[in-house]
């Protein structure tokens, strides 16, 4: 059925924008085959954003855990995360649909700020929704999206995170359906938003690829990424989805401990359930409301994941672990005393499952996507360790 | 005939207040009701509703609902709907859910649009169940006639672009629309935003009906009967 990843994904949102969904869809496709638009949107990536970003062996860490490392470099991106990809791509498709006004809803902040920043580059009116308990932890990021212009509505209601701030935005969106482009900034809610994101978000594994290939003329034997609601995980699974060799794992937040409420592991805690606009792994209770969650990072603070991740789940292509907040902040600690660089608390999940289980890892070639930069997470870390 | 339904939020503010009103409701000649089952994300509501659903979340779990919504089907007389979202059904198990509340005359979802709504509407439809379906004014014209031709008694054409409770007014393209669906089996009826005796005398020019939800759950705090009676001249 279209729109579907297996069992997983539709189209669950209110009957008002399906019509916008299907208008998006058709503009996805025209982009697609448009040689000027794809044109514009690699220049961007190029020399705007800082593509391609460097895989990075990293010889120190390496060393400590007798793992041979790689480190793809979406913290040195323009903004400090790999959303830029996405919000670039979807700016150039907003302007291609005559579109004016862009909302977004951000967690960590970090797609927020990208896309304020991809907003401001092309001179369209910005509203970014976040979560009242993201703006106090994520207070750099806040003032970031004031300074690029864009209009920040603070949302008190719900969990006060990331999923409140989806609720309002869909609720913006329903009401300026007309003049307004919704600029998801995950891999989930409803069709055709999980692949587009995908899409833009591609370009990770296609480089990653290439770049381990050239460097070791080998594939790795392991691809590692965290997953919130999963577009930088599924940007570079899409690089090795077919190398049946490559083993790939996608890393939730565990958070204080596997008790719902305690943390964010949706695929792994969570049973399919309708939430955004898609049917996905979901976490909730007995009666379908769906549940309070916790990560000590904003941006993987979500009780839901992208479709396409429940299927993978469910093909068993990926595996998909947790790491808890503590191994979180271990890893965080280990690669910017090491390597000398600060990884973004979600990034950080990824390490932090690595190094757990770096005895099945022993002597393997892997890759780490290092999704973002953590100076987004200083106001969380003061806390801890200052 | 102009038709008024009344949208009340499941045990809100209590389960006697809840049933209070329904039995009200009845005595003045509300032609249908929707019950509301509270989600956690409401996202096609605006605050009022969402506050009283949270509200009722705090105190009420599903079963409750399940009960209270078998003793209105005991006192109300006219027709029956639940409103909720998907994902309430979904995880009650989609048959479960149709042969527990087989007693309501339809189930509306605010967020299943027409295109998903086939592995709802067939469990519900063996149990005698209707689905409703909605219209919007962006919806185009082979979307409004596969509704003239699918839908059961009643079509839930959503009169604004927006979540309940924003304000009232019909666009002269959305009038035509709403003319368009007329004329079948089927009643038309308006709702979002219709608050007062004079919203509901604007719409019926136009429509079969109308329900009230926004200023119903407001009117919960107050003086409810008062409420009902200024809605009919
Ligand atoms: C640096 C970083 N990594 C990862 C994520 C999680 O998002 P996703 O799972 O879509 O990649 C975020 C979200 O804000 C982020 O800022």
């Amino acid at each position: 059925m279209k729109g579907y990843y297996g069992q997983y994904g539709g189209q669950f949102v209110a009957e008002t924008l399906i019509p916008a969904l299907d208008e998006l869809e058709e503009a996805f496709k025209a982009f697609k085959k448009n040689k000027a638009a794809k044109e514009e949107l690699n220049r961007y990536l190029k020399d705007y954003a800082g593509r391609p970003t460097p895989l990075y062996l990293a010889k120190n860490l390496s060393n400590q855990l007798n793992i041979n490392i790689y480190l793809k470099r979406e913290d040195l991106l323009h903004s400090g995360a790999h959303k830029i990809n996405n919000t670039l791509g979807q700016i150039i498709l907003a302007k291609f649909m005559g579109k004016k006004r862009i909302i977004a809803e951000t967690g960590a902040g970090q797609h927020g700020v990208a896309t304020a920043t991809a907003a401001a580059l092309m001179g369209l009116e910005c509203v970014i929704y976040m979560g009242e308990k993201d703006a106090e932890r994520q207070r750099p990021n806040l003032l970031r999206m004031k300074l690029l212009g864009a209009e920040v509505r603070i949302v008190k209601k719900g969990s006060r995170t990331l999923k409140s701030a989806i609720n309002e935005a869909l609720r913006d969106w329903v009401k300026n359906i007309r003049t307004t482009h919704y600029l998801i900034g995950s891999v989930v809610g409803p069709y055709p938003f999980p692949q587009i994101v995908a899409y833009f978000q591609s370009v990770i594994g296609r480089e990653a690829r290439k770049q381990i290939l050239s460097k070791q003329k080998s594939l790795p034997d392991a691809v590692i990424a965290c997953v919130g609601g999963g577009s930088n995980a599924i940007g570079i699974f899409s690089g090795f989805l077919k190398d049946k060799t490559v083993k790939l794992y996608g890393v939730e937040a565990g958070g204080e401990g596997l008790e719902l409420g305690k943390h964010s592991a949706a695929l792994t805690k969570g049973r399919p359930g309708i939430m955004h606009g898609a049917l996905s792994y979901l976490l909730q209770d007995d009666d379908g409301q769906v549940s309070l969650v916790h990560s000590i990072s904003a941006g993987l603070d979500y009780p839901g994941v992208g479709p396409v991740h429940s299927f993978l789940k469910d093909s068993g292509r990926v595996k998909y672990g947790v790491c808890f907040d503590d191994e979180a902040l271990e890893a965080f600690k280990m690669l910017s005393q090491l390597e000398g660089i600060i990884p973004a608390l979600e990034s950080s999940h990824a390490l932090g499952y690595l190094i757990k289980n770096k005895e099945d890892f022993a002597r393997k070639t892997v890759i780490v996507n290092l999704s973002g930069r953590g100076d987004k997470d200083l106001p969380i870390l003061e806390g801890i360790y200052v | 005939m102009c038709r008024l339904g009344i949208y009340l939020v499941c045990n809100y503010p209590d389960r006697e207040g809840f049933l209070r009103a329904v039995e009200l409701c009845n005595r003045y000649g509300v032609d249908f009701l929707e019950i509301g089952l509270p989600f956690s994300d409401p996202t096609a509501d605006g605050d009022v509703i969402e506050k009283a659903s949270m509200e009722v979340l705090k105190r009420y779990r599903m079963a409750d609902f399940l009960d209270s919504t078998k003793q209105a089907r005991r006192i109300f007389n006219g027709r029956l709907y639940i409103m909720t979202y998907a994902n309430i059904v979904f995880s009650y198990g989609i048959d479960r859910f149709a042969g527990d509340f087989g007693f309501i005359d339809g189930l509306i979802l605010a967020d299943v649009p027409y295109r998903e709504s086939n592995r709802f509407k067939k469990p519900l439809s063996k149990k005698g169940i209707g689905f409703v379906y909605f219209a919007t004014p962006e919806s185009r014209q082979e979307e409004l006639e596969r509704l003239k031709r699918d839908a059961n008694d009643f079509i839930y054409f959503v009169s604004i672009r927006g979540t309940t409770g924003g304000e009232f007014r019909l666009d002269d393209e959305t009038k035509r629309k709403i003319e368009f669906l007329k004329g079948a089996k089927h009643k038309v009826i308006l709702g979002f935003g219709i608050r007062n005796k004079q919203d509901i005398e604007n719409a019926c020019r136009y429509a079969d009906g109308v329900v009230i939800g926004t200023a119903a759950v407001e009117a919960m705090r107050g003086d409810f009967e008062t409420f009902l009676l200024s809605l009919r001249g």
